[in-house]
């Protein structure tokens, strides 16, 4: 790409490199807060000391969290469901995109089927229903009810994304391999995923992001703690005052474990995972594609 | 076109998909008859009492009915808004960015906040725009007498949503549109160069219409969630002062929820969202259509 | 942080919420509930009227092993605490439960006890049921409703001395509650009075420092409040104190009689003898609410006043966590009850030992009581799934908890978050009584004998000694410089019975109850309404947004919304 080089130019380089940073430090302050937080005491914490540094250091949480079973228990568990839940969105996408790509004059139940996608998306029968539908399937605390839910959920926007993208691919291309005598299969095995790295990496990442964020299948679909992904144990660290049952045992519980820098060092390692795929993924979204093979 | 024979490979890669969705979201779909009756858990679905638009009249029927919906909708639309111009913009502005390094870790960066759960959140943005906050430290700094109580206010408080919602997931959205940025033919910037077109002859007339599909289908999608203002944010930032502006359909849901456990009306403002929703849809599908000679789906 | 996550979930289930149940769930339970062909003997089924002759026996032991699913409600830590191999459902307690009654109690599922409420109601939405669960009012009402709970007239009848008592303790109030068509469908728990009585507390070292009385009247309280901002009582030179500690977004200005607080402005408006939140006898003899009544208003006065004046926190509703300026050493004055030594003032004393955090009965009102509102007598209600054949069972796991279960907490180690089923049954003033007896036996020299009490029993084993630990003498002084602050678990347990409990005893307190603890059928539809209503103009008058006379428009409307009607339909109950 060529670029000019004028004053002007440059001193708009400049001021956007000073805007995207503003915004940037925005962004980071309240993950730096939480982690001055982890680091703090949980007198300080409780006492809103906490702003841009660690008030009266110390390692405690880390520590408690390093011996805490559960917690690695979660994050396997976070983990099983992030890998099955990213591999089987990218597999189903993939192929669920493609026919829906088609225009109607090749497949005409196309329109009628994508709309029923877009209708799932919207109409929601609630937690109930889904509650004994996964009962029924006999997935009780059963990592392929984490999976299989929270992807569903996901799923609908992933493949119109994913529809639009391969709608912009070339036609030719397409045509080019129609010639050599491929099947849709190949075409889409061979042609089209391999073009489609950038979007088909945005939709495994929302996946993964998704299935690692979500806390309340989780609790919903476990009768027990050992089968609770990652942020569902987190979301239960939360001591929450029930105004309604003040009685001692609760008071005493708030007291002694509401503890603000054990639940703010339980976030940011839960935050962890995500910070290293993500800049792993993002060359697949930043780098552009060559589309060399054809001739326009 | 000579592919017609292949519907039947079409139906195969289908299946999965269609599979999966009508399992987990069709089937559990059936339970939206509960807002049409006067549900008991131990008859079920099939044996509870139908009641046809009772739960509805109901809702409507209350005094703050229009407020709420009002709320919602007023803070739904600026969320809608920022979340389109604003990871629009800044993905732009990235793309321009010539200092790759620099670029990966903005991009990280930027998309952390959406990580964070409104609970911990809600209570970063009261504490900095508190009355001893930092932002009325600054302001006082700058000759303000009196800290301002930025949370009594109703006036501004569905800013204060809109604008941190969109601060939250801006990040994520610009992803999309990153993705689809590196979609356009970097043949055609070169083009444009050598015809002697600058950066922002560039921007208008190649990059904006490379995007525009993504940016109208983000737009149409968008909409259909326009009754959802946001539970978790509101719940965490609002207090009685800024009820009349701040109250949203999911707030009142959840208030009167929790006196008697209320599933027909919860199933029931659930169904009126989606159709509202599939309304919005629909119609923002046709215009793009109109406008764009585009089908979104 | 008091209403953000129960919220959440709440509201992921009452926005998603619908079901659709087209049969009875009940193979799971069938599997686990190995039932006994016919009752031991212990158990006769009696088909005479005569009830002297069956034999009630609390702690009767069952011939044939009965199983009893529960709804559990772990605590995390209670869990950690336990030895290899032991589980919240296997451990000394349990053993000794199947040892001495042949009752197992497996669990059906465990959950958070903050993520208790999402739990029970998708069960009870879903049908899908443990034998036994803990739920509270409103869970209990619809469970009848529905039809899935057993009858408990005749388990009840099962209950140890020492419950019974606690029962009697609120005339009647309990078991009325858990009564529906002349029919005892749950065990209700009893909660202590005091849990909603708010003491006063105060920095008496600021006090001291600057040569205060201690505030008896409003007028006192006022002019203390003052002193507080702008004498600079925690001598650092800076304008940084706040008088009064209000409420935070997680809390409301006052307790109502469905809700109580944490914290609230609520010892003000009795002081002037507004009952806002309450319903009560009003001039002509009829229930009326408090809030719309004229001493309100006055009460509104004031605290606009006040607030004017900054004598209020001035973030009062908005500020993000109302502890964090007590832990910090900048707020005087809070009302809140004997169980702040656990939260906020273990953490403000681990920050400073030597804020004389001092609690008592005031400020008093023009005839010198000190009025407080009570909560409903009872909040948790035990209940079993209809069809389970031994519905005593449960009672009988109550009646053991409370005999043994401290036994098994200070002797065993196992704590409490790890008995299935437990019920807080307190007698009405339990906490009371405990302050009394400890002032009685340290103060007074009264033999150690007389803290044997059934309903606490750790008062004779473990408080008395640790009492000796954290506290120095002279016994009758309760200023910070007379204790020993090294033990943060024992120190604030004892100090909320000593200092908190001074309070209660006070012979000002004049408890006021509502007229009704239930719900009327139009309040089910429009009180969250009015309720929001009614806490939104009162934030806005006191805070200056608004002014006093909104208060007649807000009677107006509220009579109109529904009030009226809700009126006549208390009137109605209250007859």
């Amino acid at each position: 790409m060529v670029r000019d080089t004028t004053i002007g130019s440059r001193l708009f380089d400049a001021a956007l490199i000073v805007i995207l940073c503003v915004i940037t430090i925005s962004c980071i302050l309240p993950i730096w807060y939480t982690f001055c937080l982890s680091l703090s005491s949980k007198s300080a914490a409780a006492a809103g000391l906490v702003w841009l540094w660690p008030v009266d250091f110390n390692t405690g949480s880390y520590r408690q969290i390093m011996s805490d079973t559960q917690f690695f228990r979660s994050f396997w568990i976070s983990i099983q469901r992030v890998v099955l839940g990213g591999l089987l969105n990218f597999i189903v996408v993939a192929l669920t995109a493609f026919p829906l790509s088609r225009s109607p004059r090749e497949f005409r139940q196309r329109n009628a089927l994508m709309w029923i996608l877009v209708f799932t998306m919207l109409f929601n029968g609630g937690l109930i229903p889904l509650y004994l539908t996964v009962k029924s399937l006999g997935l009780i605390n059963n990592i392929w009810a984490l999976v299989l839910t929270e992807g569903a959920h996901g799923l609908v926007f992933n493949v119109i994304l994913t529809v639009n993208f391969f709608r912009n691919l070339p036609k030719e291309l397409e045509e080019a391999a129609l010639v050599d005598g491929a099947g849709p299969w190949r075409i889409l095995t061979q042609l089209f995923v391999p073009l489609s790295v950038p979007v088909l990496a945005t939709v495994t990442l929302f996946s993964i992001v998704s299935h690692w964020n979500e806390f309340l299948y989780g609790l919903i679909f476990a009768t027990r703690e050992e089968f609770y992904p990652l942020q569902t144990y987190i979301q239960q660290l939360v001591i929450v005052f029930n105004p309604n049952i003040i009685n001692e045992e609760q008071m005493k519980m708030m007291a002694e474990l509401s503890n603000r820098t054990l639940n703010a060092a339980k976030i940011f390692i839960a935050m962890i995972p995500v910070l290293i795929v993500y800049p792993f993924l993002q060359r697949y979204f930043i780098h552009g594609i060559t589309l060399g093979s054809v001739k326009e | 076109m000579k592919s017609k024979g292949y519907v039947k490979h079409y139906i195969l890669m289908l299946l999965p998909g269609y599979i999966w969705v009508a399992v987990f979201c069709i089937f559990p779909m059936f339970g939206i008859v509960i807002a049409f009756q006067d549900f008991n858990p131990s008859k079920g679905m099939l044996g509870s009492e139908w009641i046809g638009l009772g739960t509805f009249r109901y809702m409507f029927e209350l005094e703050d009915t229009k407020q709420i919906f009002f709320n919602t909708l007023f803070i739904a639309c600026m969320k809608i808004i920022g979340n389109l111009l604003v990871p629009l913009i800044f993905a732009l502005m990235l793309n321009e960015l010539r200092i790759m390094i620099l670029k990966r870790t903005i991009q990280t960066i930027v998309y952390l906040p959406h990580f964070l759960s409104w609970v911990i959140l809600g209570g970063i943005i009261l504490d900095i725009f508190s009355y001893d906050g930092p932002v009325n430290q600054i302001l006082s700094v700058f000759g303000l007498k009196e800290p301002i109580l930025f949370f009594a206010k109703p006036e501004i408080f569905p800013f204060f949503v809109a604008g941190s919602d969109v601060w939250k997931e801006f990040g994520f959205n610009t992803i999309i549109y990153l993705a689809a940025l590196t979609g356009i033919n970097p043949a055609l910037y070169e083009a444009a160069a050598i015809d002697g077109a600058g950066r922002f002859r560039g921007l208008w007339h190649i990059t904006l219409p490379g995007i525009r599909t993504t940016a109208v289908l983000l737009a149409v999608l968008s909409l259909g969630k326009i009754l959802n203002a946001g539970f978790d944010q509101v719940f965490n930032l609002y207090n009685p002062l800024v009820y009349s502006t701040g109250d949203i359909i999911d707030t009142w849901v959840y208030r009167v929820g929790l006196l008697d456990l209320q599933y027909e009306l919860a199933t029931a403002v659930g169904l009126l969202k989606s159709v509202v929703g599939l309304i919005m849809i629909t119609i923002s599908y046709g215009l793009a259509y109109k406008l764009t000679n585009y089908r979104i789906f | 942080m008091v209403k953000k996550g129960i919220g959440i979930l709440l509201a992921a289930l009452f926005v998603f919420l619908s079901a659709c149940t087209g049969v009875n769930d009940n193979n799971d339970s069938k599997q686990e509930n190995a039932e006994p062909p016919d009752s031991g003997p212990s158990e006769t089924v009696a088909t005479n009227e005569n009830e002297t002759e069956k034999n009630y026996d609390p702690f009767g032991k069952y011939d044939e092993l009965v199983t009893m699913t529960t709804g559990q409600c772990i605590n995390q830590a209670h869990q950690d605490s336990l030895p290899e191999g032991d589980t919240p459902d296997n451990n000394v307690y349990t053993r000794a439960v199947e040892k001495d009654l042949n009752i197992k109690t497996p669990s059906y599922w465990t959950v958070a006890c903050t993520n208790l409420d999402q739990k029970v109601s998708l069960a009870i939405a879903s049908n899908d049921l443990p034998d036994a669960m803990k739920v509270n009012k409103v869970q209990l009402r619809k469970m009848v409703e529905a039809g899935q709970l057993e009858e408990m007239t005749e388990a009840v009848k099962y209950a140890s001395p020492f419950i019974k008592s606690a029962w009697e303790s609120t005339g009647g109030a309990a078991i009325e509650s858990a009564t529906f068509d002349g029919k005892v469908m749950a065990i209700p728990g009893v909660s202590s009075a005091e849990s909603s009585l708010h003491n006063m507390w105060i920095r008496k070292d600021w006090l001291d420092r600057l040569g205060l009385e201690l505030p008896r009247t409003l007028e006192d309280l006022e002019n203390v409040a003052r002193a507080f901002v702008e004498q600079d009582p925690d001598g650092n030179g800076a304008a940084d104190t706040i008088g009064i500690i209000g409420t935070d977004v997680n809390d409301e200005l006052y307790p109502t009689f469905l809700e109580g607080t944490e914290k609230g402005l609520g010892s003000i408006f009795y002081a002037l003898n507004s009952y806002p939140g309450y319903w009560i006898k009003g001039p002509d003899g009829q229930a009326t609410y408090g809030s719309i009544m004229p001493e309100t208003k006055e009460a509104l006065a004031l605290l606009r006043d006040w607030y004017s004046k900054g004598l209020i926190d001035p973030q009062l509703g908005i500020r993000n966590d109302a502890n964090e300026p007590i832990i910090a050493g900048k707020a005087g004055i809070f009302f809140q009850s004997l169980w702040a030594g656990y939260t906020p003032l273990t953490d403000a004393w681990k920050k400073d030992p030597t804020a004389n955090w001092q609690s008592y009965a005031l400020p008093l009102d023009a005839n010198g009581r000190w009025n407080q509102t009570v909560n409903s007598t009872t909040v948790e209600y035990l209940v079993v799934k209809k069809g389970f054949k031994h519905p005593e069972a449960a009672m009988k796991l109550v009646n053991y908890r409370l005999q043994y279960g401290d036994y098994y907490e200070f002797e065993h180690g196992v704590e409490t978050g790890n008995m299935p089923l437990r019920m807080e049954v307190n007698l009405r003033n339990q906490m009371t009584e405990i302050a009394n007896l400890i002032e009685r036996v340290f103060v007074k020299g009264e033999p150690k004998e007389i803290l044997d009490v059934d309903f606490e029993p750790a008062l004779y084993d473990q408080d008395y000694d640790y009492y000796l630990q954290v506290k120095k003498k002279p016994y009758d002084q309760y200023d910070i410089q007379y204790w020993n602050l090294d033990d943060m678990v024992k120190f604030p347990r004892i100090y909320l019975r000593v200092v908190g409990g001074r309070a209660l005893q006070d012979p000002a307190r004049n408890d006021v109850s509502s007229l009704i603890y239930e719900q009327t059928p139009t309040m089910t539809e429009r009180w969250a309404n009015l309720m929001k209503l009614e806490f939104e103009t009162f934030y806005k008058i006191i805070m200056g947004v608004s002014p006093l006379d909104s208060f007649d428009q807000l009677v107006e409307s509220w009579k109109k919304q529904g009030g009226d009607q809700i009126t006549s339909e208390v009137r109605e109950l209250v007859k």
